[in-house]
């Protein structure tokens, strides 16, 4: 039975709470023997991203310690996240030190929801069910940094009478970028509404993405332009079951 | 003999040495070159999709091609490249006789800027580019590629090379080299593509002897 | 555009783009971008170039002063002058003594970012000599008087009425709003000046080191004017534009159009070895060789941040970037914008200067992808941003205080997974406040300026409870 620790990611922990719960959940039901270490608290992305390096390190010793107890693999709902932890984690201590082999140890074992799902579990259908037409966010740090360029869609076409529809500027940035919402507040609204208008155009009524902020920031703008598409995380969209669906209860 | 700046590069660089680190990195990917006709082909083809005209011709077409040229393009005057081969075709006597007035190629600019045809040959071809390369020397002056505003150039077959690795190989150390892509072109304004800002509007290109 | 700037306000000027920028920008990069894209489709080793490209280029600037030594032996033997200018001030003493002497009332300039960054034609001109710039969007915003919207088509934010009426004040003639008339319009009036100026200042694309031979590349045939028809031809570029060899320079041209603009090649490749050689010959009597640092040579003490000079000026970065499209170039406050001058402006005025432009980017990598010479752009910025926020070998830290206290109070609380969780606690209760159903539509400062553009979707903060009470059997906390 494999073993995974759940890192829920400061976003998800203060605003997606049903998304964790059902990340739980289809995890759970495909088998695998969950832990959750309350140590955890962010894994310092947005200082590093800002250049504060020695400001990054102890948050990161912080994350290193509630996940080094035990050896499980650890699986989280976002790239960018996951990314800090997997390509920048080592460089933040020196080598040959125990803190640099944890990181290292660590960064082995550390995965994107997605990407355990089908590169590691090599499951592709989680007997979701969706009858919508639905379209696709490919966010940054997910898609460059991770490399993961068919993860969501192997998922998203195994889904029931869900319909795949092209998302113009598919890949282009939403505007998010972390703190850049809050340095660069114009720049990223013009982001944002552009990735609206491209949203608006496509003709689907749900658009779904696997990135906690990239989910904050088009979520809103959706609403502020008064639409009713939903946006959902990819692990919502996943854990829609049908009625022959087995019920793993609250 | 040093100088300040190479001296702050060598310092910044922490470099103590006047030889390299180490080799230059290695480069493949020289094209090879296909059969004689495809090259003609592909090299003509993209003169096409570059807005020039792009022509394969025996030297008895010439006096033909270049009558309708001169009419089509309305040409008064014209200057050539004093060369072996645009000699032998007769090109001179073949636009005087058509009432095109000659200007010396050795004239200056000023009388140069009038001629409406500047006619040359090249050095080299690469055909993946549709691409003309031209030396400069005093029967070859660079402006009679330049000025005029109808630019005809009158190529052979045997100066085809399959990429710029062997062509390069050959002009390294000439002292001047232009290689010519099509007509003059901008996009500054809103992106409307226009031909002939500075340079040549019209650019013909004769392949003569297949 | 040619003052060298004390401070780059990137926020200020993104807040105040005129409305025309971002469609024209984004017009111009769009036609780009799929230009590119058809262009790289057709070559299927475009990943080895460019590979080998970038290799080639950090071989260059890890080498660069015996490259650069070469270059100088090379291009004397071949009968140019190699002038060396430390400082911006001192290549435009150089130019100007060079007019001197040879009595320059008109020099005719095609595109120089150089020239550019050392704001030559400012100096010219207090010196009473006329310095016009021949490529027709540099033309235009110089007629204009304003600076470049985008590397490679600095006029496009201008619509054909704009360049109609400036061509029409300035020059005092009625010009029509078609952009065809427009550009014989610009071709007559500057051939005037190509066959009278005294003098041609162009910029450089590369400078090969084997042969002492400047590479200039351009599509209007304005590059082969300003180098063939004055006696003087002055070449004034910057010490980075060095290579090895024309080995090297077969990757570089494969790569650069196709990147740029999509064409296969640019419509004029010069190859410029000294003056002309016989005396019946077109072209320069004399060649001069301006070979610029005003900085660069600092930067290369910067193993990470140096590979910015790999660089070979193609625009694709500024093309994809979001950032970019949504500010245009004025907003980068100096010669060059997008991510390369989000990178490059900062190493070169410092980071109190500009310090604002390692941070206007998202991370997004776009660039890191397009760029043809592979610069790791997100490595870089974030390079940066650690010099502005922390400081490093090179430079202190000048991020202003309030920025630099909020971090630190982040970094205690996420450090410390008590606070963290005590936060946790409380703020939902305290956001719930400002919540309306599942928004927040104004929040207090500073995540104010989130919802400025989009609402703050609630505080639930719901899972560790949940966690706690569906696993209690199971629940393993570790102790502290």
């Amino acid at each position: 039975m494999p073993k995974a620790q759940l890192f829920i990611t400061c976003l998800g922990d203060q605003f997606y709470t049903s998304t964790l719960q059902n990340m739980t959940r289809i995890l759970e039901r495909l088998g695998v023997d969950l832990a959750f270490p309350p140590g955890q608290t962010c894994c310092g992305q947005p200082l590093f991203n800002n250049g504060f390096e020695e400001k990054t390190r102890p948050v990161a010793w912080n994350f290193l310690q509630a996940f080094g107890q035990s050896e499980a693999s650890i699986v989280g709902p976002s790239g960018s996240c996951v990314s800090m932890v997997k390509h920048h984690y080592p460089s933040l201590f020196k080598p040959g030190t125990a803190e640099h082999n944890l990181a290292v140890d660590i960064a082995s074992r550390t995965f994107e929801f997605t990407e355990y799902l089908v590169n590691i579990l090599k499951v592709t259908d989680v007997g979701a069910v969706y009858p919508h037409k639905v379209t696709y966010h490919a966010s940054c740090h997910y898609l460059r940094e991770m490399g993961l360029k068919t993860e969501a869609r192997s998922l998203l076409n195994r889904v029931k009478e869900l319909e795949l529809i092209p998302l113009q500027e598919e890949e282009t940035c939403c505007g998010f970028g972390g703190a850049f919402t809050v340095t660069f507040p114009e720049v990223s609204r013009s982001m944002m509404e552009n990735k609206v208008r491209d949203i608006l155009a496509s003709g689907a009524d749900t658009v779904v993405m696997c990135e906690p902020g990239c989910l904050m920031n088009i979520a809103g703008g959706l609403h502020k332009a008064g639409s009713k598409i939903r946006a959902l995380h990819i692990i919502d969209l996943l854990a829609n079951m049908d009625s022959t669906s087995p019920d793993v209860g609250a | 003999m040093t100088n300040p700046v190479i001296e702050n590069v060598r310092r910044s660089l922490g470099r103590a040495s006047q030889t390299p680190t180490g080799p230059r990195p290695a480069i493949h990917h020289a094209r090879q070159a296909e059969s004689i006709d495809v090259e003609i082909e592909s090299f003509l083809s993209e003169i096409k999709k570059l807005s020039g005209v792009g022509r394969s011709l025996v030297p008895s077409d010439i006096d033909s091609e270049l009558k309708a040229l001169i009419q089509e393009q309305n040409i008064r005057r014209a200057t050539v490249w004093e060369t072996a081969h645009l000699r032998q075709l007769g090109i001179t006597e073949i636009l005087h006789s058509l009432g095109v007035e000659l200007i010396s190629p050795n004239a200056d600019k000023h009388e140069m800027a009038t001629c409406d045809l500047g006619v040359t040959e090249a050095e080299y071809l690469l055909p993946e580019t549709g691409t003309l390369v031209l030396r400069s020397s005093a029967g070859k002056p660079r402006a009679v590629s330049l000025l005029p505003r109808v630019h005809l150039a009158i190529v052979r077959p045997q100066m085809l090379r399959a990429d710029l690795h062997q062509i390069f190989a050959e002009v390294k150390d000439d002292h001047y080299l232009v290689f010519i892509t099509g007509p003059s072109r901008t996009a500054d304004i809103e992106l409307t593509v226009t031909l002939g800002v500075h340079g040549p509007r019209s650019l013909y290109v004769w392949m003569v002897g297949r | 555009m040619t003052e060298t700037p004390t401070y780059i306000g990137f926020e200020e000027y993104s807040e105040h783009v005129p409305a025309g920028i971002p469609p024209a920008v984004q017009q111009a990069t769009n036609r780009f971008i799929s230009g590119r894209a058809a262009r790289v489709a057709e070559l299927p080793q475009w990943e080895e170039l460019r590979h080998i490209g970038s290799d080639i280029r950090l071989h260059t600037i890890e080498n660069m002063d015996v490259y650069l030594s070469r270059l100088e032996e090379k291009v004397v033997a071949a009968g140019g002058n190699v002038h060396w200018a430390e400082t911006a001030e001192a290549a435009n003493q150089i130019v100007l003594q060079i007019a001197r002497e040879h009595h320059v009332k008109t020099a005719v300039k095609s595109k120089s970012m150089a020239t550019e960054e050392t704001g030559l034609n400012h100096a010219l001109e207090q010196e009473g000599i006329q310095a016009i710039e021949t490529d027709l969007g540099e033309y235009i915003i110089q007629l204009a008087g304003t600076g470049p919207s985008h590397i490679i088509v600095p006029a496009v934010h201008l619509k054909k009425e704009d360049v109609a009426e400036i061509f029409s004040e300035k020059l005092d003639l009625d010009a029509p709003s078609d952009p065809v008339e427009l550009a014989r319009i610009a071709r007559e009036v500057l051939r005037e000046k190509f066959l009278n100026a005294e003098m041609g200042i162009s910029g450089g694309n590369f400078l090969i080191a084997e042969t002492g031979t400047l590479v200039l590349v351009t599509n209007e045939g304005n590059g082969r004017m300003v180098s063939t028809m004055p006696d003087v031809h002055v070449a004034v570029v910057g010490i980075d534009k060095v290579i090895p060899d024309w080995e090297s320079l077969t990757v570089f041209l494969k790569l650069l159009a196709r990147s740029a603009t999509g064409q296969k090649l640019s419509t004029y490749t010069q190859f410029i070895t000294g003056p002309r050689r016989e005396e019946g010959e077109f072209g320069p009597k004399e060649f001069h060789l301006v070979l610029l640092d005003n900085g660069r040579s600092k930067v290369l003490k910067d193993p990470v941040g140096r590979e910015v000079f790999k660089c070979i000026r193609c625009g694709a970065c500024a093309n994809v970037c979001p950032v970019y499209k949504n500010v245009g170039g004025f907003a980068y406050g100096w010669f060059i914008s997008g991510p390369i001058g989000a990178i490059l402006s900062p190493q070169m005025l410092g980071t109190r200067t500009a310090r604002e432009l390692p941070y206007a980017s998202t991370l997004c990598g776009a660039c890191a992808d397009v760029c043809p010479v592979k610069i790791p752009i997100p490595t870089i910025l974030r390079h940066l941003r650690r010099r502005v926020a922390e400081g490093d070998e090179f430079a202190t830290a000048t991020l202003p205080t309030l920025p630099r206290l909020s971090a630190g109070f982040a970094s205690i609380a996420l450090a410390k997974n008590w606070i963290y969780r005590l936060g946790t606690l409380f703020l939902p209760t305290i956001m719930s406040i400002f919540r309306r159903g599942n928004w927040i539509a104004n929040a207090p400062y500073p995540l104010s300026r989130w919802t400025r553009g989009r609402p703050l979707p609630a505080f639930t903060a719901g899972f560790r409870s949940w966690w706690r009470k569906a696993h209690s059997r199971e629940d393993q906390d570790s102790t502290r």
